[in-house]
């Protein structure tokens, strides 16, 4: 039987028991293939039987190059099903950089002019996706002939789909592209099935995704020309689009088409992206702006919402509406389409809510604060990826209004997060910290009593980097009293033994903050003849000494600040006992296997030992910290990811300014036994270093112009730089950077070649936009012959406003 | 991987793959290139990461520098990598339902076995609903079905010559 034998195989891998079995199947199938394939006598239909086998290896992720000559093979057979196979086998196993497509090119040049349509429909396919830019060239007069001489709707809808992906291969294309290819088709209705519709769409887009640079390629040839007649020819489909998506969308039922109750929902997508291209492009369309307008009006009114079809069409409706900055009522219908989203129980809906308003959310504050509420339903809900979505839009839409209803509902996600959540903690908790020192918060109890009650709820999870901003802000705090208040809140937790289940055992962040708060503040505290009671400095003593003993080895960075306390409390207390087990503590670390808690509280017994008058001076209340610029978030919330990343450098430091490196500080102070003036002075001035030093970091990326790079452009707000990495016979990389003077987002640059080049852009890295004096860069690849000459048109948005920037240079290498 | 800037603005699913409750892969398509290790790492990080979520979840889930639109069949996962903000997901999830309903109708009542035993019909009918760039080809399903059998038919005439030749 024909089949059987690829059954048995599958049978048999199927069959194995254990993961060594399936392999050696597996080896031995391949190497018996191998041994078959070499073998040129094998019959054809045994031929087959074998790359059927390579295919299913194929799907199992194995190794099949060997098979590649043998599917060119099959293709050159003049019987259908070895050529339906062999293409198929083809379009699997090569891809566009095999040397063997060169073999392709007559097989398919044949099979593009064979009589049976089915053999033609397959070299189309074929072509398409294998097509690389040479064989775009060579074979794209024979897909246009077939373009021009069919009448028949699947051969024309399989060639506009090769001729679409031919274009984004080799863009010169577009020099002999024929605009009435597509318009004598679209004339003949009983051609336009929605097959080929889609067709048009893709070779639409695929002309306007390309354009620009083809027509920045014509210019750097010296053909400077403005006009765009290919654009300029299009432009006159877009009514002919237009009505075609009225139609669809007031269209009720054809069976063919309709999924329940919408019809064809691909065609209308495709429709609205291809005219979100047109009126994206640089084009005077003022005389079909209000039609479009009044079409996406009238779609998101007619598309019923309910179904995951229609609610495709009105999603691709709102973010055409925000990719093209529409009119205000277009987004406020566009944010409300996305709010009704949220509102729904569909979890996909709600993701691609969440994900496009956050996107949305400069452009209309207003209308997304309006539907705070399903937002902040969402921080409970069930699934996590939702939960992230909401998180970061409660914080892009965060203001001084709403400040204390958001934070308040951030309090509750906090309460109620699971361990599963983690990233989603610490994240919050980061920004929340951020928020609380960014706006102007007059109700100080207020602010301190959130930062409390997050390292009460969260204390387990978050990063030092996280502790050492908590700290800041509590020692920065105005309100002494309602910090001292708060302290002992904390204390009488911390200390009281029935109490102190409440915290978690691994919540290391309050112990942390606990032990800083004692030896800060242990003095203001025992003033107050209402506190003496519950917290005595015995019972601070033995809470440090039980601290001691608890994470003696496990953990360092705790043990750190323990010493910096034990230190500070030896001026605050009186009783002898007490400054005696605070000097045990220091001293049983002075043979620490941790060289620096070993040296620093060998130091610090020194310290102790001095007398009163000298240690005052020393261990003052620490003054008022300065917060570094970074400490902003809110409507230029990145996403959460890169916040995470880049876990801001100053606030590291910070937290070494608190904990050790202080300390390490004022040990040096006592050896050079300088004032503590100067001590301060020190301080602060390593802060501002590190500002200095910070220059383009971005989610812990940064990109620094080589030196040997040459400067190509100057402007008020960028300047460009070019290096030529390597240049051989043939290819050359060129590393571009764009340097920024002013703060700038969606750079698009777009290069251009000599037509005799080819060109590859790299991605732009770190990212899309530019603060002051940051840096991006893009690797610029080009093969070819020629002179060296690039053309840069830069787009970019300063303050929201779009730039265009264009310049050449000429480099003195030829290929 | 580095990618020319007008390559990233189209729409189309970026690959599909067919995987099993058990994590087993069924079927692979490519449409953008991609190096067989890039490949093996996306099968190898995704199907996991897939078949960990849980019945209630989104449907689309954040992978690399691009976005992974998956639905569940029965015991099978369909999952289709697409270009994050260019790419309607909600409309992806309908071409992956479209192809389920084709191959439904085409195998009557399909199911995990029709798949792994006629792969290659599964690949016949994903290549006339899918263009080679991975966009909507043909929103008929009728359409699709009707020139894939014709095409069966056809290959059974090549037989039906050798016999009679």
């Amino acid at each position: 039987m024909a089949g059987s034998s690829l059954n048995n195989f599958i049978k048999d891998v199927r069959g194995a028991k254990t993961l060594a079995e399936e392999r050696s199947i597996i080896t031995k199938a391949s190497a018996k293939i191998r041994t078959k394939l070499r073998d040129d006598h094998l019959p054809l239909e045994k031929r087959r039987k074998n790359i059927q086998k390579l295919l299913y290896l194929y799907i199992l992720g194995e190794k099949t190059h060997f098979g590649q000559v043998e599917c060119i093979n099959l293709i050159a057979s003049e019987e259908f099903a070895d050529k339906r196979l062999g293409y198929l086998a083809a379009t699997l196993l090569l891809d566009e950089s095999e040397d063997l497509l060169t073999l392709l090119t007559n097989l398919l040049n044949n099979d593009l002019n064979h009589p049976n349509k089915y053999v033609v429909s397959l070299a189309l396919t074929t072509l398409g996706s294998l097509g690389s830019s040479e064989l775009a060239r060579d074979l794209y007069m024979d897909v246009e002939n077939i373009l021009k001489g069919s009448r028949d709707p699947f051969i024309i809808k399989k060639a506009l789909q090769c001729i679409g992906k031919l274009i984004t291969k080799d863009f010169t294309l577009l020099d002999i592209f024929d605009t009435k290819l597509i318009t004598s088709i679209l004339e003949n209705h009983s051609l336009c099935t929605h097959g080929v519709l889609l067709g048009i769409n893709k070779v639409l887009q695929s002309i306007l995704l390309n354009h620009e640079t083809f027509q920045l390629s014509l210019s750097n040839d010296g053909y400077a020309d403005d006009s765009k007649p290919l654009l300029n020819e299009l432009v006159k489909i877009i009514p002919e689009l237009l009505s075609l998506l009225q139609s669809l969308s007031i269209k009720n039922f054809e069976p063919e088409y309709d999924i329940q109750g919408t019809c064809d929902p691909f065609l209308q997508c495709e429709s609205i992206y291809t005219l979100r291209l047109f009126f994206e492009q640089t084009l005077d369309l003022s005389q079909y702006q209000n039609k479009f307008c009044d079409l996406l009006t009238q779609i998101a009114t007619n598309t019923d919402g309910a179904k995951n079809c229609g609610q495709a069409i009105l999603y691709e409706t709102a973010r055409t509406i925000f990719s093209l900055n529409l009119e205000q009522p277009l987004r406020v219908l566009g944010v409300n389409i996305l709010a009704k989203f949220l509102s729904q129980k569909d979890n996909n809906t709600k993701y691609v809510a969440l994900n496009t308003l956050l996107k949305v959310v400069d452009q209309e504050p207003e209308t997304v604060q309006r539907h705070r509420k399903f937002i902040s339903k969402c921080l409970r809900d069930p699934d996590i990826s939702i939960r992230k979505r909401a998180l970061e839009l409660s914080f892009a839409i965060l203001n001084d209004v709403n400040l204390v209803e958001i934070v308040d509902q951030l309090i509750g996600f906090l309460a109620g997060a699971i361990d599963d959540d983690k990233t989603l903690i610490v994240y919050t908790v980061e920004n929340l910290v951020k928020i609380l020192e960014s706006h102007n918060i007059s109700d100080e109890k207020w602010k301190l009593s959130i930062l409390f009650e997050s390292l009460k709820l969260a204390g387990t999870y978050v990063t030092s980097d996280i502790t050492g901003d908590i700290l800041i802000s509590i020692n920065n705090s105005k309100d002494t009293i309602q910090r001292r208040n708060l302290v002992v809140d904390m204390l009488m937790i911390s200390l009281d033994e029935t109490k102190n289940c409440e915290i978690s055992e691994d919540n290391i962040a309050w112990l942390i903050v606990t032990i800083w708060c004692i030896g800060e503040y242990a003095d203001e505290i025992l003033e107050d003849p209402s506190c003496r009671q519950a917290l005595s400095e015995t019972k601070m003593t033995n809470f440090l000494v039980l601290q001691d003993k608890t994470f003696n080895i496990s953990n360092k960075k705790l043990i750190n600040y323990l010493l910096t306390a034990a230190l500070k409390l030896s001026s605050k207390f009186k009783d002898s006992g007490c400054i005696e087990a605070l000097r045990q503590i220091i001293l049983g670390h002075t043979k620490d296997s941790d060289l620096l808690i070993q040296s620093k509280s060998v130091q610090y017994e020194i310290i102790f030992a001095q007398p009163q008058s000298v240690k005052k001076v020393l261990l003052e209340t620490m003054p008022v910290f300065e917060r570094r610029k970074c400490m902003k978030v809110g409507n230029t919330s990145p996403e959460l990811k890169k916040i995470h990343k880049s876990t801001d450098k100053s606030s590291n430091v910070a937290l070494l300014d608190l904990g050790s490196e202080n300390d390490k500080k004022k040990d040096t102070e006592v050896a050079n036994s300088s004032t503590p003036a100067d001590l301060l002075a020190d301080l602060f001035s390593s802060t501002s270093i590190d500002e200095n030093t910070k220059n383009t970091s971005r989610n812990g990326k940064t990109v620094q112009i080589s030196v040997s790079a040459t400067k190509i452009y100057d402007s008020d707000t960028i300047q460009a730089y070019v290096q030529l990495i390597s240049c051989d016979a043939g290819s050359a990389q060129i590393e571009l950077y764009l340097k920024s003077s002013k703060a700038i987002s969606d750079i698009k640059p777009f290069s251009a070649v000599p037509r005799t080049q080819k060109l590859t852009l790299g991605q732009l890295y770190p990212g899309n936009s530019l603060q002051k004096d940051e840096v991006c860069s893009q690797v610029l690849k080009i093969t070819g012959t020629g002179k060296l000459k690039l053309r840069i048109k830069l787009d970019f948005k300063l303050n929201g406003v779009p730039v265009e920037q264009q310049f050449d240079y000429k480099f003195e290498q030829t290929l | 991987m580095e990618k020319p800037l007008r390559d990233i603005q189209m729409t189309h699913i970026k690959y599909l793959i067919l995987a099993s409750r058990q994590g087993k892969v069924r079927l692979t398509k490519w449409f953008s290139p991609y190096s067989p290790k890039e490949k093996q790492k996306i099968v190898k990080e995704l199907t996991p990461m897939i078949l960990a979520r849980k019945a209630k979840m989104c449907n689309i889930v954040e992978y690399s520098d691009h976005k992974v639109v998956y639905r569940r069949y029965a015991s099978l996962y369909f999952i289709c990598g697409v270009m994050p903000d260019v790419d309607n997901e909600l409309l992806t999830l309908e071409i992956i339902h479209r192809y389920v309903e084709t191959m439904d109708s085409y195998f009557g009542n399909v199911c995990e076995l029709d798949i792994i035993f006629n792969f290659s019909k599964a690949y016949d009918i994903l290549n006339e609903i899918l263009m080679c760039d991975g966009s909507m080809a043909e929103s008929s399903k009728a359409d699709v079905l009707k020139h894939v059998m014709t095409m069966d038919s056809m290959e059974g005439n090549d037989n039906l010559d050798r016999v009679l030749s």
